[in-house]
């Protein structure tokens, strides 16, 4: 990665933190965009997976301090998610939107399962409703989010690396 | 190559496992380690994104609550629109309630229903009939005067004649019954058909603007005293031998809505000083004030007296003890001659009959003057006689 690239990386990842604590508090939507996983997954596709690990449990211990009962659920499904989204950025290197689009919705999908897995608050009917639920129903807006703000940013990001 | 693929291979798997374990790790932290962690972060990394959030949040619940507080500002427009005419309401009860109070006995309460939407100029339909007592030509009235008179009863209803109806009558007089005449409807176009007049006053009385209109009492069907309204002036008619007065009606039927529908009973007892009750009261303040004006004025001269002789007293008493006798100009009665005050034994004269003259007086009557009893209202304590 050029160091033009890895400024613009770090643009989209401020922007979609930015977005994070600013447009999803002022929607207040039940099943939430989440783009602070947008940010990481963007960011992940453009680094090598070590990056992405770090990335992603930098990120989640920060969130994790806003929630310290359960303090490193975030961090750990960060990272998993992270890993698994390097890992597999050869599958979105077509830059195909849909392709794409799948990927942030499997992404925060499987975000939500290790985090409220990791967590140990939901339990039984409530674990089920909300995985199967709300965690599809917030993975779905957020992969629109993050086609939009692929489609929006690619002048700034370019096609994702090989 | 290969070689570096695999080391770089090498080093994501272990980055992954090192990461997982310090997720792991962090989740398994006791919290007297957990929580300084989370709160450095909180306080350094995460603040600028918390206070960000924190405006976020604030924006949604104003935007939020901006719509409540439409809501809620429309609501009390709503009801501050509505306050005006429950005051109004209520002062139409308080009134009828004060005219109950005054009437005491012999009346029917009864809510005044008008047409359906178009309001009857001539009648009303009255809440309360022949089960309650409500006869025919019974009066309606309210607290500012006559409304009409009772048509038609039913068992739970009746309906009344207001004073708009061509056909009403009512004889009228002026208040201090100087001018007698028949009150009616004022049959006119425009704002004037809402008036009264009064006609069939005779030539010679003329009643100033102003006057108020009362039932007369002639009749027998509307008992003395109900006010009418009051005279706008005179109106020229064909009638040449008597005058016609316009009249402000009291009581504008379309605005009534409770009534009292007086009884034959009381009717023949009389509504004796029922609305004339605020003039009565004025009076009798005037007159207590008068009375209190009176009796100052009267303690003012008692005491002025008092002095005014606790003065002489001292200046006789002074003339006295320099051997002059002092005349008295106070009191205008005869005094007697008191032994205690001759102290000098006066020579033998020849009797004389004295001539008793009210300008003067020895100093006996004067000390009785002194000694008069203190009125209790007097705060001058007057000197005991020597």
């Amino acid at each position: 990665m050029t160091l033009g690239g890895l400024a613009r990386a770090i643009l989209v990842f401020v922007v979609l933190t930015v977005l994070h604590f600013t447009l999803r508090p002022l929607l207040g939507w039940r099943a939430p965009i989440d783009f602070l996983l947008l940010a990481v997954l963007t960011a992940s596709v453009r680094v090598r997976p070590a990056g992405a690990v770090v990335v992603g449990l930098l990120v989640g211990l920060a969130i994790d301090s806003l929630a310290p009962d359960t303090f490193g659920a975030t961090a750990l499904a960060m990272t998993l998610v992270a890993y698994v989204a390097s890992w597999l950025k050869a599958v979105f290197f077509a830059d195909s939107l849909p392709l794409n689009a799948l990927f942030f919705f499997a992404g925060k999908w499987l975000f939500d399962i290790i985090y409220f897995i990791a967590e140990h608050r939901l339990f039984g009917v409530e674990l089920v409703q909300q995985l199967v639920l709300w965690s599809p129903l917030s993975a779905a807006a957020t992969a629109i989010a993050g086609v939009l703000v692929l489609v929006l940013m690619r002048p700034v990001l370019g096609p994702a690396p090989a | 190559m290969a070689r570096i693929g695999r080391a770089s291979n090498r080093l994501d798997r272990v980055a992954l496992a090192a990461c997982a374990a310090l997720s792991i790790v962090a989740l398994a932290l006791p919290a007297q380690v957990r929580d300084p962690i989370a709160s450095s972060l909180r306080r350094s990394v995460v603040a600028p994104l918390l206070v960000l959030q924190e405006r976020s949040e604030l924006s949604r619940r104003a935007f939020l609550a901006h719509d409540a507080v439409v809501a809620a500002r429309d609501s009390v427009a709503l009801r501050a629109m509505k306050l005006v005419p429950l005051e109004e309401e209520n002062a139409r009860l308080r009134a009828i309630i004060g005219l109950g109070a005054r009437l005491q006995w012999g009346f029917v309460p009864a809510e005044a229903l008008h047409g359906k939407g178009v309001r009857d100029e001539f009648g009303l339909t009255l809440s309360a009939g022949s089960n309650a007592g409500v006869a025919r030509l019974s009066p309606v009235v309210a607290p500012e005067g006559l409304v009409g008179v009772v048509d038609n009863v039913d068992p739970t209803m009746s309906h009344a004649m207001v004073w708009t109806h061509p056909d009403f009558r009512v004889s009228g007089m002026s208040e201090d019954a100087s001018a007698f005449g028949i009150v009616q409807a004022h049959v006119a176009a425009g704002p004037g058909r809402y008036l009264m007049e009064m006609r069939g006053v005779p030539f010679r009385t003329s009643v100033k603007p102003g006057t108020l209109v009362v039932s007369s009492g002639l009749g027998g069907v509307y008992p003395r005293g109900i006010p009418l309204g009051r005279v706008i002036g005179e109106t020229k008619t064909s009638e040449t031998w008597a005058r016609t007065y316009l009249v402000r009606p009291a009581v504008f039927p379309a605005d009534v809505s409770s009534v009292m529908i007086l009884r034959p009973d009381r009717v023949a007892r009389g509504v004796d000083n029922v609305w004339a009750s605020g003039m009565v009261s004025d009076s009798t303040v005037r007159r207590i004030v008068a009375a209190g004006d009176s009796m100052a004025r009267t303690a003012a001269l008692e005491e002025a007296r008092a002095r005014q002789a606790v003065q002489d007293s001292i200046v006789r008493d002074s003339l006295r003890r320099a051997g002059i006798t002092p005349t008295d100009t106070t009191s205008p009665t005869p005094a007697t001659p008191s032994p205690a005050a001759t102290p000098v034994p006066r020579p033998a004269a020849p009797v004389v009959p004295v001539r008793r003259d009210t300008t003067f007086r020895d100093s006996a009557a004067i000390r009785r003057d002194t000694t008069r009893r203190p009125r209790r209202d007097s705060a001058i304590a007057l000197p005991t006689p020597n």
